[in-house]
């Protein structure tokens, strides 16, 4: 009896001791998964902002067969034919260079009207201000879309359709909002005692926006030129509309006819050609990245 | 005169941002202290002359066309470039009995609310992920913008590929669990799927920012606080940094829903409507009717929906907004 008694006493010992155990065990992986758990959404992070775009460069260095053949990320055999390809196309160059033009061209634009437009509602108290203000803001109620007719009938009604000028001011006019929001904050921060000093000395007005505004303005107005260039740049709704022909047809329009063409699909081609619209920001992507993480930021939203 | 300095020296500091009573003297300003924000020596019509040019852009670019299509939208042709009559309000009649309009709405409700609870729940995720990534990690959160310079199209055409059913990756995960990889493109849900994942992922940069932006400015006093009480990761975050966030939340849900509502060409150039009009959204809708079918007076009566939507959405947007104190 007392032995019985005994041995359940010694297993019930063991018991407790692989409990213990298994109990450390769960300990440590709970340890691991709470140091882990950041990661996990981290890495999902990188996996879905970068992985599309890696896949597609992948797709574009292989050839057509190579596509369904070789199912790697990394190309057994790369080749930048389907770059060739997209590149000799007729209709490829005409619309980088409309893209290129209409999107310096909006950039400009923006900055030539925003800057004077902010410096009135930054530096001036005059009667209106409040409403004229929310009038520039108007344009953040119609989205491109609700545009798209109406500014097509306007477009053929003045003879302005297929005109690269006509989208660089209708792209002016849809990121003027954002420009004037931008701009009117940063100015207000310049201190005024700067400009005062100025006034005393006898500078012109606009010797003061050129020689004292101007200068320190510079990292608002780069978000601003990088924002703009984007949105002309990347823009399709609207160059669906107001285009026709080669002539004023940027990337985005040319990218979808080449998508909606007949025929076997040739990936690489299209997979060149959507990693060649976004050359321009590779070479400034990181200089630029500050300024439209801050520019964003701030307060308002495109 | 007397009364408004009286005034302002028992409020103490003048405020600057209401409109000084002062009567406004026409001509050359000589005193600094009448407006204390006009520069001496300005013209009274200088701001006037330079807020000009944008205000010019914005009435021709924009409360034109908004004007011009409520107008519109009342007119019809018999024929393709005949004489415009005005018909009243036919045009919103047949659009609201109209089967194919209805669908569209259809469509539309289920995009936007798929786009929302993918769009939100990985927003979420991820700024609460980059609020702690520190040190070498910082660079994911200038990575997490990469999205902004994709345009819609060249998405659509990067989710074509990872879609696809032969050699896309997005079936080649699925293997790797055991799962044989559908047709996206084939089936009606699917699609939709397919089309919501890529509409959100040209999106959320702007979301995980606002959060992003929302979390870094709570105190960490009261996270460290919780902590000290005993609560665990989940319950600071569900009790003090969710909470803290709402208004940001709020504003990425409405401004999420205001960017898919018009979002046209992701969905045009990944599925174009299909397969069997399942992503025929209000946008695809729009498109179709203004510029396949040349139906331009139809085509208005769908723009005033859309704006009018917008508008609501816009609305809402500034209410929240100053309630809260930040947005506009």
């Amino acid at each position: 009896m007392g032995h019985r008694k005994l041995m359940a006493t010694q297993t019930h010992t063991v018991n407790q001791q692989k409990d213990r155990q298994i109990n450390q065990v769960l300990k440590a992986m709970v340890r691991l998964l709470k140091k882990v758990w950041v990661w996990i959404p981290l890495a999902l992070l990188a996996v879905w902002t970068i992985g599309p775009i890696l896949i597609t460069l992948s797709i574009s260095l292989k050839t057509r067969g190579a596509v369904f053949a070789d199912p790697q990320l990394i190309p057994q055999d790369p080749t930048l034919a389907a770059y060739r390809d997209v590149i000799t196309r007729p209709g490829f160059r005409e619309a980088f260079v409309n893209s290129l033009v209409v999107g310096i061209g909006t950039s400009l634009l923006t900055l030539l009207i925003a800057v004077p437009a902010a410096y009135a509602f930054a530096r001036f108290r005059f009667k209106g201000r409040h409403l004229l203000l929310l009038f520039t803001f108007l344009p953040r109620l119609i989205p491109g879309l609700g545009l798209m007719v109406p500014l097509y009938r306007l477009a053929v009604a003045v003879g302005a359709l297929d005109n690269r000028l006509t989208l660089v001011v209708v792209f002016a006019g849809t990121i003027l909002p954002l420009a004037i929001w931008l701009l009117v904050g940063f100015i207000q921060q310049i201190p005024r005692d700067i400009e005062e000093a100025g006034n005393v000395d006898g500078t012109t007005f606009f010797q003061r926006i050129r020689y004292i505004v101007l200068p320190l303005s510079v990292p608002a107005l780069f978000t601003i030129g990088v924002l703009a260039f984007r949105e002309a740049w990347n823009e399709f709704d609207l160059v669906l509309a107001l285009t026709r022909s080669p002539d004023a047809r940027t990337l985005p329009y040319e990218l979808f006819l080449i998508t909606t063409g007949t025929g076997l699909a040739n990936n690489p081609g299209q997979a060149a050609f959507a990693i060649l619209t976004l050359l321009p920001f590779i070479f400034v992507y990181l200089r630029i990245e500050r300024y439209i993480v801050s520019g964003l930021t701030s307060g308002s939203l495109k | 005169m007397t009364e408004t300095v009286h005034q302002e020296m028992a409020e103490g500091v003048p405020d600057t941002h209401r409109p000084s009573r002062v009567k406004r003297r026409k001509g050359w300003r000589r005193s600094p202290d009448e407006d204390r924000n006009s520069l001496i020596g300005q013209h009274w019509l200088t701001p006037y002359l330079l807020a000009t040019p944008a205000v010019l852009m914005v009435l021709a670019l924009l409360a034109f066309p908004a004007l011009y299509a409520t107008w519109g939208s009342l007119f019809a042709t018999e024929t393709i470039g005949g004489e415009p009559e005005f018909v009243g309000l036919q045009h919103y009649g047949d659009l609201f009995t109209d089967p194919d309009f209805l669908w569209s709405m259809n469509r539309t409700v289920v995009f936007v609310t798929g786009c929302l609870i993918l769009g939100m729940s990985l927003a979420l995720a991820f700024a609460f992920a980059l609020n702690k990534a520190i040190g070498g990690l910082r660079f994911l959160r200038g990575l997490t913008i990469l999205p902004y310079v994709v345009s819609g199209v060249a998405a659509a055409v990067m989710f074509r590929l990872l879609f696809n059913e032969d050699f896309g990756w997005v079936n080649k995960a699925l293997g790797l669990v055991g799962i044989d990889g559908p047709a996206w493109f084939v089936s009606p849900t699917l699609a939709m799927v397919a089309v919501i994942v890529a509409q959100v992922w040209t999106d959320l940069p702007l979301a995980i920012l606002l959060i992003l932006g929302g979390l870094q400015t709570i105190n960490p006093d009261l996270l460290d606080a919780a902590d000290v009480d005993g609560a665990s990761g989940w319950t600071r975050a569900w009790r003090v940094s969710i909470p803290l966030v709402t208004p940001q939340l709020v504003l990425a849900t409405v401004w999420f829903s205001y960017s898919t509502l018009t979002a046209l060409g992701v969905v045009l150039a990944l599925t174009g409507g299909g397969p069997l009009d399942a992503t025929q959204t209000l946008p695809v809708v729009l498109y179709e009717t203004a510029f396949r079918n040349f139906d331009t007076y139809p085509a208005l009566a769908i723009v005033v929906v859309v704006l009018v939507l917008n508008a609501l959405l816009t609305l809402i947007y500034v209410a929240l907004g100053r309630r809260w104190d930040i947005g506009n």
